[in-house]
């Protein structure tokens, strides 16, 4: 079984899951197979879902100027980088 | 306006001569500008606008730039081929000052009045950004933003437009369209005057410089050639090209090809086709297709599982199972054994039996025969103890005549005269004589 990868874009993951519901939906995986499939495409789901989840709480706006504050404020707050 | 005012009173101080009402001072300088010469003049043709009976554009070069106005019916009559004035286009024109005095309802306006117009080549500025085009083509820098992975689910859209356009609305309206409700990062800046290229310039780098934008649109609503020429700078499409996020551009429409629009990952037409573009996946839809895909799994997974069961179950009874059948099976074995052990048995019982009854009458056909034998050798015996051959065995001799009967008396012998005398081993002829009878 391959493991969801934790960098997997939404359109691989998407893509990836077409193919394990292709794979599931022709019969010819086994058992077992079917299972570690089943198992592979919830985490799929999963992932998408987050995705999904991540764009669709409600729009934020944000200027340009505030994004470099906060972030800045972000840095500021770590301290600088030891070495 | 109805009747010029009463004449009020002028400035106190004021050493000027008036004051005159505005109208009459305008028809004044209406005349005064008429009566400049008329010239020649040539530059490139911009902001060209056509209303119904005139058409208005601005004659520019390098150091500056003149309103001009010309007849429709004009133009027309010098049967220019299509396109051939446009913006960017170098012409030479001919006419004069006019002035248009206004009213009370009307605004004046001030302009170069053509009467003649002589088109004389594609425009520097436009030459100027076709050489660019082609350099920047030739420099490879088309290609790299269209290298670049655009994500299918932006969650940072950074967008880079005037505050105050309508093309941040549109941007919006786009993203909603696609259910899209993530973070969106202003890059605002001018998008028309001659400041606005570099700042333009900055907010692309500043948002890359983040890291946290996923693509970026740059939008901007329709205008002329020449509003939007700040979208054809060097130095912004440089930075375009080599921008390590994906560039979106929605500059103008299609008939105004910016070089943004060569550089950039995607050109769109609106603003809003830009922000949809910025989010290939249509989020409602991908909720319900996510939804679909769940389903599906979790259907496999629940057939699988079950017939995992089945199996399981199926393997749990098949010992029992076949222990069964090898139970029914002996069983047959054995109702078939003493069924065949009956049979053959019976079989056994009726060949015995019809043996036995062969040999029963053979045992009593052989009685009758040993009876009927001793009955046969009693009368055998019986019928030897009447056989004349044993008397005659015992010395006696029967005598018969000719005719082979019996002579049973002395008197017949002699009667026969001739007689046959049989004794045990043999018979004899003899003759009875006389003297027999004399004995007699």
């Amino acid at each position: 079984m391959t493991e969801p990868d934790e960098q997997l874009t939404y359109e691989a993951a998407t893509a990836r899951l077409e193919e394990i519901i292709k794979r599931l939906d022709s019969g010819e995986a086994g058992l077992r197979g079917t299972l570690e499939l089943c198992r592979e495409g919830r985490t799929l789901v999963e992932l998408c879902a987050a995705e999904l989840e991540a764009v669709g709480a409600g729009l934020e706006e944000l200027r340009l100027e505030d994004l470099v504050a906060r972030l800045e404020a972000g840095a500021a707050a770590q301290g600088p980088p030891s070495g | 306006m109805a009747e010029p005012q009463a004449r009020p009173d002028g400035i106190a101080g004021s050493a000027l001569p008036g004051p005159f009402s505005v109208g009459r001072y305008a028809a004044d300088l209406r005349e005064y500008l008429r009566a400049r010469a008329r010239v020649q003049l040539f530059g490139e043709v911009w902001n060209l606008r056509v209303s119904r009976t005139k058409l208005y554009f601005e004659l520019r070069d390098a150091a500056g730039a003149l309103p001009c106005s010309m007849w429709r019916n004009e133009l027309e009559a010098l049967q220019l081929s299509e396109g051939a004035l446009a913006d960017g286009a170098q012409v030479v024109i001919a006419g004069g000052l006019d002035y248009y005095t206004g009213s009370k309802t009307s605004s004046p306006s001030f302009s170069f009045a053509v009467t003649a117009l002589r088109v004389a080549g594609e425009g520097d500025l436009l030459a100027q950004l076709e050489r660019l085009r082609k350099t920047l083509d030739a420099e490879g820098l088309f290609a790299p933003q269209k290298r670049l992975e655009r994500p299918g689910l932006p969650r940072t859209i950074g967008v880079v437009t005037g505050e105050g356009g309508k093309a941040r609305d549109d941007v919006l309206a786009g993203l909603r369209r696609r259910g899209w409700a993530g973070r969106v990062v202003w890059g605002f800046a001018p998008v028309q005057d001659r400041h606005a290229a570099p700042r333009i310039t900055a907010a692309l780098q500043d948002l890359a410089g983040t890291g946290e934008v996923d693509v970026i649109v740059v939008a901007r609503g329709g205008g002329s050639l020449a509003d939007l020429f700040c979208f054809c700078d060097e130095t912004l499409c440089r930075t375009v090209a080599l921008l390590g996020v994906p560039v979106i551009a929605s500059v103008g429409h299609h008939t105004d090809r910016t070089l943004i629009d060569d550089v950039a990952a995607l050109s769109c037409s609106t603003p809003t086709h830009a922000a949809e573009s910025a989010v290939p996946v249509h989020c409602r839809d991908a909720r319900a297709e996510l939804l679909r895909c769940a389903h599906r799994l979790s259907v496999h997974a629940r057939r699988a599982l079950l017939h995992r069961a089945q199996t399981l179950v199926r393997l749990s009874r098949a010992p029992s199972e076949h222990l069964a059948g090898e139970r029914r099976r002996l069983h047959q074995r054995l109702r078939e054994i003493r069924a065949s052990g009956r049979r053959r048995v019976e079989d056994e019982r009726k060949r015995v039996g019809r043996r036995a009854l062969v040999i029963n009458r053979r045992v009593q056909a052989e009685a009758l025969d040993a009876r009927r034998a001793a009955g046969l050798n009693a009368l055998a015996l019986a019928l030897a103890a009447h056989d004349p051959e044993r008397t005659l065995e015992r010395g006696y001799a029967l005598v018969s005549d000719r005719d082979g009967e019996v002579v049973t008396s002395a008197a017949a012998a002699r009667g026969a005269r001739s007689v046959s005398v049989r004794f045990s081993d043999a018979a004899v002829d003899a003759t009875i004589s006389r003297d027999d009878d004399d004995r007699a």
